[in-house]
């Protein structure tokens, strides 16, 4: 065993003097993956800045009135098409501490709390009070979610919120609140003013056939006047609790440390599998014989290009994480420890898939083939360019992308940028254990390609 | 298949019904032959003849062959058994170094491989660099090198730690007159330190030039065994040279292949 062990550690140490005398390789290996993470983390910006990219967002609710104009709201909330409500109408219903706790894993960002009296205040023609448990960082699905409110208390109020609604969104836009039944007038001439149009139209036979009067998007105002956006999303008063660790960096946003992370986990890949491709090379040159045929533990040379591999990795991270702290503001040494706990799980996960495509291959150019499109797909899959986490998936695709490497780590990585989990969460261990799991099940298959095809089973 | 020793003492490699087949092609059919300390021992046969796949299952890369092995008369299973591969020195026909490295970090990483450390190493580098005649290049890269340093140094590597036994695969592949001669001078000086070496070539003048006892192969069986001059008086030709030996032998020449 000992000798296994000091064996593997010549390799090493001889497989990085090696990769280090390549300087365009080294260069390569490290610039590489520095500028993808550059392109990509600003393109994420981009289009996740803007309202494009998102479909629906998931809200969590916990209905406490249970009265029919809370139904009302709720049923009119999960036909609201920029909103996923959650608890499914045929699942269990949540309560307020339940919801604190999605919060805190991770799986909520928005949880609405429809407290009692919500339908009686409505009766009484005043809008309601509503709670929202949230993560703040999650602005773009915020703002989904007011607009769906917005719907839902139209459905629920009937025509007449349209006048509570109007009177608040001009208190809002600068208008004194003790002037409110005066607004309210407006508003009510203003409507029927409006019919009188309609009418009018109408005779005209000027009228567009059908009604369309969904919620239209908003038009953002470019004038100096009163933001538009943020009057509607303050029309329905919500009181908001936020949910974030205290020591995430104001600037960080969800998808960029999603960026950083996944970026680095694909580039980590691609180099790792370069790594372990020195295997097939050293058999390719024959070199491997040589180790074969001494009296080393023939297995050293496989656990000697892992031990190689995970260095280079480490290496790797420590650049990137470092350029992600520079550069986008992922504070990387916030909690250095679980930052080393999750990176050896996810470089343990990672060589040992890189060991194994190196054992099976037998030639460098299947090694890169075969991995590039595996890497390409975990990357994808597991959310590495793009936050799958916030995509409903149907059941089989959910089950892809939880079997990808990516998605572990992807988890473990934002568990800690973003939650600012420290390892010893379940959340965090459930993701290391399974990245470890992946290590375990990829190493003993590598072992056994490699004493198939390396040691001499059969003729190589 | 005739023994002409029957020694009191063991052989120190007794190779007895080696058989070996590749998935479709059968290399070697009950190879017979006994390798005494000291001799410089010589495989010698046209290229497919068997050489190199004789030479992996005694080095212990091929495990799943017939017949048996015996090292000083006790069962040898270089495959199975580290200890046993102890006892060997491979150098491969095809150059087996890191081109990327210096001679003397190529030495460095192999001597580890042995289990040589520290000062016993620093002595068997030394040695093994003027074996090789690299003593000046020895920190240049062994991509600058010739095909002839490159081929000493691949030498230099497979004594490094003073083996019972050297298997040699054809050193001499691609290699000028002037390197060939100097990779001959340098298993004169190893077969006069007491080495035993087996060497395969297609090679009859080197054969004839180098080695104490030779064995004549073709097409995965020995044919012959012994001095030249016995060799030639078994093919009934006494004092012929080898290539009518084994043209007498097989029908055939050397350099049919
Ligand atoms: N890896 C292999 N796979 C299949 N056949 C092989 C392999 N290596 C050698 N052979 C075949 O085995 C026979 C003996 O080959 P080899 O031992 O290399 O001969 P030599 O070294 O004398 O040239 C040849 O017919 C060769 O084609
Ligand atoms: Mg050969």
């Amino acid at each position: 065993m000992s000798s296994l062990l000091a064996t593997s550690i010549q390799v090493a140490k001889k497989d990085l003097r090696l990769y280090f005398r390549d300087r365009t390789g080294v260069i390569l290996g490290f610039l590489l993956p520095i500028g993808l993470v550059g392109v990509f983390g600003f393109v994420n910006k981009m289009a996740f800045g803007s309202e494009g990219g998102l479909s629906r967002s998931t809200l969590w609710y916990v209905d406490e009135d249970e009265s029919e104009k809370s139904q009302q709201f709720l049923a009119s909330l999960r036909t609201a098409n920029t909103l996923r409500l959650r608890p499914r109408s045929d699942d269990p219903a949540e309560t307020r501490e339940t919801l604190e706790d999605k919060l805190h894993d991770g799986e909520a960002h928005h949880c609405l709390i429809i407290p009692a009296g919500f339908g009686a205040s409505l009766a009484g023609g005043k809008l309601p009070p509503l709670q929202m448990l949230r993560d703040p960082g999650r602005d773009l699905e915020g703002q989904m979610i007011s607009i769906g409110l917005l719907q839902g208390l139209f459905a629920a109020a009937g025509t007449d919120s349209s006048h509570l609604l109007t009177a608040r969104a001009l208190q809002l836009a600068g208008l004194p609140e003790a002037w409110n039944d005066r607004i309210q007038q407006v508003s009510r001439g203003f409507q029927t003013s409006v019919e009188l149009l309609f009418q009018e139209a109408e005779e005209a036979d000027r009228r567009p056939p059908s009604q369309n009067q969904g919620a239209e998007p908003p038009e953002q105002s470019t004038s100096s006047g009163p933001d538009f956006l943020s009057i509607m999303n303050g029309l329905v008063p919500v009181d908001y609790t936020d949910f974030a660790p205290p020591e995430r960096p104001k600037m960080l946003s969800y998808f960029l440390a999603q960026s950083v992370s996944g970026i680095g986990v694909m580039m980590l890949m691609f180099g790792l599998i370069a790594c372990a491709s020195m295997l097939i090379k050293e058999r390719e040159d024959g070199t491997l014989p040589r180790l074969m045929v001494s009296p080393a533990p023939r297995d050293a040379y496989l656990w000697g290009k892992f031990l190689f591999a995970l260095i280079i990795g480490a290496a790797q991270l420590v650049v990137l994480f470092a350029f992600g702290n520079l550069v986008f503001d992922v504070d990387v040494l916030r909690d250095p420890i679980t930052l080393g706990v999750v990176s050896l799980a996810v470089l343990v996960a990672v060589t040992a898939f890189g060991m194994l495509v190196a054992a099976w291959a037998s030639t460098i150019k299947q090694a890169e083939g075969v991995s590039t499109l595996v890497i390409l797909t975990m990357s994808a899959l597991g959310g590495a360019w793009y936050p799958i986490q916030t995509i409903d998936l149907p059941p089989l695709a959910s089950l892809a992308t939880h079997s990808t490497i990516t998605y572990w780590a992807m988890t473990a990585y934002q568990g800690l940028f973003w939650h600012g989990k420290p390892w010893t969460d379940p959340v965090m261990l459930r993701s290391m254990a399974v990245l470890l799991g992946f290590a375990v099940v990829a190493s003993i298959a590598a072992v056994w390609f490699y004493r198939r095809r390396y040691a001499g089973r059969r003729p190589a | 298949m005739t023994t002409p020793t029957v020694a009191s003492t063991p052989a120190l490699l007794t190779v007895k019904n080696l058989s070996f087949r590749y998935k479709q092609q059968v290399a070697l059919r009950e190879v017979n032959f006994e390798i005494d300390s000291g001799e410089i021992f010589g495989l010698l046969g046209p290229n497919g003849a068997g050489k190199t796949t004789t030479i992996s299952c005694v080095a212990g890369l091929l495990g799943q062959y017939g017949g048996e092995l015996a090292f000083r008369g006790s069962s040898f299973r270089p495959f199975e058994s580290s200890g046993d591969r102890q006892h060997l020195g491979v150098v491969p026909q095809d150059l087996a170094l890191y081109e990327d490295l210096t001679a003397r970090e190529n030495l460095e990483f192999f001597g580890g491989l042995v289990g040589l450390r520290a000062g016993d190493l620093g002595q068997a580098i030394q040695s093994a660099l003027i074996l090789a005649g690299l003593v000046e290049r020895a920190d240049d890269r062994v991509k600058t090198y010739s095909g002839g340093m490159k081929r000493r140094l691949n030498l230099a590597i497979g004594q490094l730690h003073r083996p019972d036994l050297l298997l040699l695969d054809e050193p001499t592949a691609g290699v000028d007159p002037q390197s060939r001669n100097h990779l001959f001078e340098a298993l004169e000086r190893l077969r006069q330190e007491g080495r035993t070496i087996v060497y395969t070539t297609h090679y009859m003048e080197e054969a004839q030039r180098l080695c104490d006892r030779i064995a004549i192969m073709d097409r995965g069986r020995v044919i012959a065994v012994g001095t030249a001059s016995q060799l030639a008086d078994q093919a009934g030709i006494p004092g012929a040279d080898l290539e009518r030996v084994f043209l007498e032998l097989t029908g055939r020449s050397l350099r049919d292949g």
